[in-house]
């Protein structure tokens, strides 16, 4: 289990590179015919990438805290662990916090899974961009008000919000989720070929 | 597509069916918060005379800042500012009912509280410097609750002797006062640069170094914020949170722990 929250952090952590590569190779693509192949094979890699932030957050907050094993009792504890991080933004009550710390955790689960197996990718994609967008509205109003707070998303080791925390989520969460989406809305406007060969 | 569609939705609910299995079981567990005493009764006054303490028979001993057993499997360490509005927060809101709680006097939860006062704060030093020197008598616990209960009006002009006296017995806050008007040197506080707070300092009291020390404990956390708190669950540190966090949050943090 370990192994897979390391394999899942690593890929939401360095992804971004390789969906950034893949754009900038789809534009030097000249040929419509390899430009939609290679869209295709970046918008499945890219749900995978896209996904696994997801399950990578899904993961970070569930997993053990230090000590502790697996079991359903842990992953109680971690979320009630979550729950204080939530809290410590101060955006909303206690029972609201409490409230939104149990059900994130599962959200970005299923989430995670949608964008991975690439069914209704388009609207996977929207429900991504727009979890991160509030995630990164969340982290600028803490920062506004001067809050010191660890960002809590989950990825990586704590971290303090602050510009470096949205530099880094916006970079390397957002901005592939929004590619992806974008791609996925451009396949979806191609023509396709007929079984003829002529296009549609 | 209508397969896959379906696949999803079984998807959903099973995951939906597993986060609502989770409210449950928090909502009995929050069933037991809410069946609590009210925060009224929860909330003992301690900023009268100990139960039990002769009225001036407190001896000096060692600086004490701690709640519980130090043998219980939850430690909480706390870095506060007395001048801190959110510290001040963290105390009222949830510090005293923990502190009033059974999850110290059974011996669930240690509590220790560390002073780490702000520059930015003009007599948060100073009123560090009152606690430690009650914590020295024994009198910690009246202290900090006359600090945080009056913090809005002896943080305008510094005057915190009459709080800190109307806490105690008289002879008791004598001996505080001794203590602190023994004091020439300013006060330690946390400095930028996390140099070593009595280091201009040159003949601090014996109750600074004890400041002194959590200021320099607190750099290690390290703590950018106050107040800053630090969960150590039978002897594993988990990773230093900062902010307010309420009793009902805390407790049932505290709940999932011990349940392990």
């Amino acid at each position: 289990m370990n192994v897979l929250g390391w394999l899942l952090t690593e890929l939401a952590t360095y992804g971004y590179w390789l969906i950034l590569a893949g754009v900038i190779a789809t534009f030097c693509v000249r040929n419509s015919e390899n430009r939609r192949q290679l869209v295709r094979v970046l918008l499945m890699a890219g749900g995978v990438i896209v996904g696994s932030i997801f399950l990578a957050a899904a993961y970070g907050k569930m997993k053990p805290l230090p000590g502790l094993d697996w079991s359903w009792a842990s992953i109680q504890a971690s979320i009630a662990f979550f729950a204080m991080q939530v809290e410590s933004y101060q955006l909303l009550s206690p029972q609201g916090s409490n409230m939104l710390a149990h059900l994130l955790p599962f959200a970005e689960l299923f989430l995670g899974l949608w964008l991975v197996s690439g069914i209704g990718r388009r609207f996977s994609g929207i429900v991504a961009s727009l979890a991160l967008s509030g995630f990164i509205i969340a982290i600028i109003s803490a920062y506004l008000r001067g809050l010191k707070i660890d960002c809590g998303c989950g990825i990586g080791p704590p971290e303090q919000a602050g510009p470096a925390a949205l530099l880094r989520d916006g970079l390397k969460f957002l901005l592939p989720a929004l590619l992806v989406t974008v791609g996925a809305f451009w396949m979806r406007r191609q023509p396709r070929a007929t079984p003829e060969g002529l296009q549609v | 597509m209508n397969q896959a569609f379906s696949r999803l939705l079984a998807l959903s609910v099973f995951l939906l069916a597993l986060a609502a299995l989770t409210l449950v079981s928090r909502a009995q567990s929050a069933g037991s918060t809410k069946s609590d005493p009210p925060a009224k009764s929860a909330t003992k006054k301690i900023t009268g005379p100990s139960k039990g303490a002769a009225a001036d028979t407190v001896a000096e001993g060692p600086i004490n800042k701690s709640y519980g057993s130090r043998g219980a499997p939850i430690r909480l360490d706390v870095f506060t500012d007395y001048q801190c509005p959110s510290c001040r927060s963290f105390y009222e809101g949830t510090l005293k009912y923990l502190i009033a709680s059974d999850y110290i006097t059974n011996g669930k939860v240690y509590l220790v509280h560390h002073d780490f006062p702000l520059q930015a704060h003009t007599y948060s030093g100073l009123a560090a410097r009152w606690a430690n020197a009650a914590a020295k008598i024994g009198r910690f616990a009246e202290a900090e609750a006359a600090l945080y209960d009056n913090q809005d009006a002896w943080q305008a002009n510094g005057d915190i002797a009459k709080y800190i006296a109307a806490a105690m017995p008289p002879a008791d806050f004598k001996r505080v006062e001794a203590l602190v008007k023994g004091c020439e040197s300013p006060a330690p506080q946390s400095t930028g640069d996390k140099s070593n707070p009595l280091a201009k300092d040159s003949r601090p009291c014996s109750f600074d170094y004890a400041v002194a020390d959590d200021i320099e404990l607190g750099y290690k956390v390290p703590v950018q914020a106050t107040p800053t708190y630090v969960i150590t669950n039978k002897g594993q540190k988990l990773p230093a949170g900062s902010g307010v966090v309420s009793w009902p949050i805390l407790k049932q943090f505290f709940d999932s722990l011990l349940s392990q």
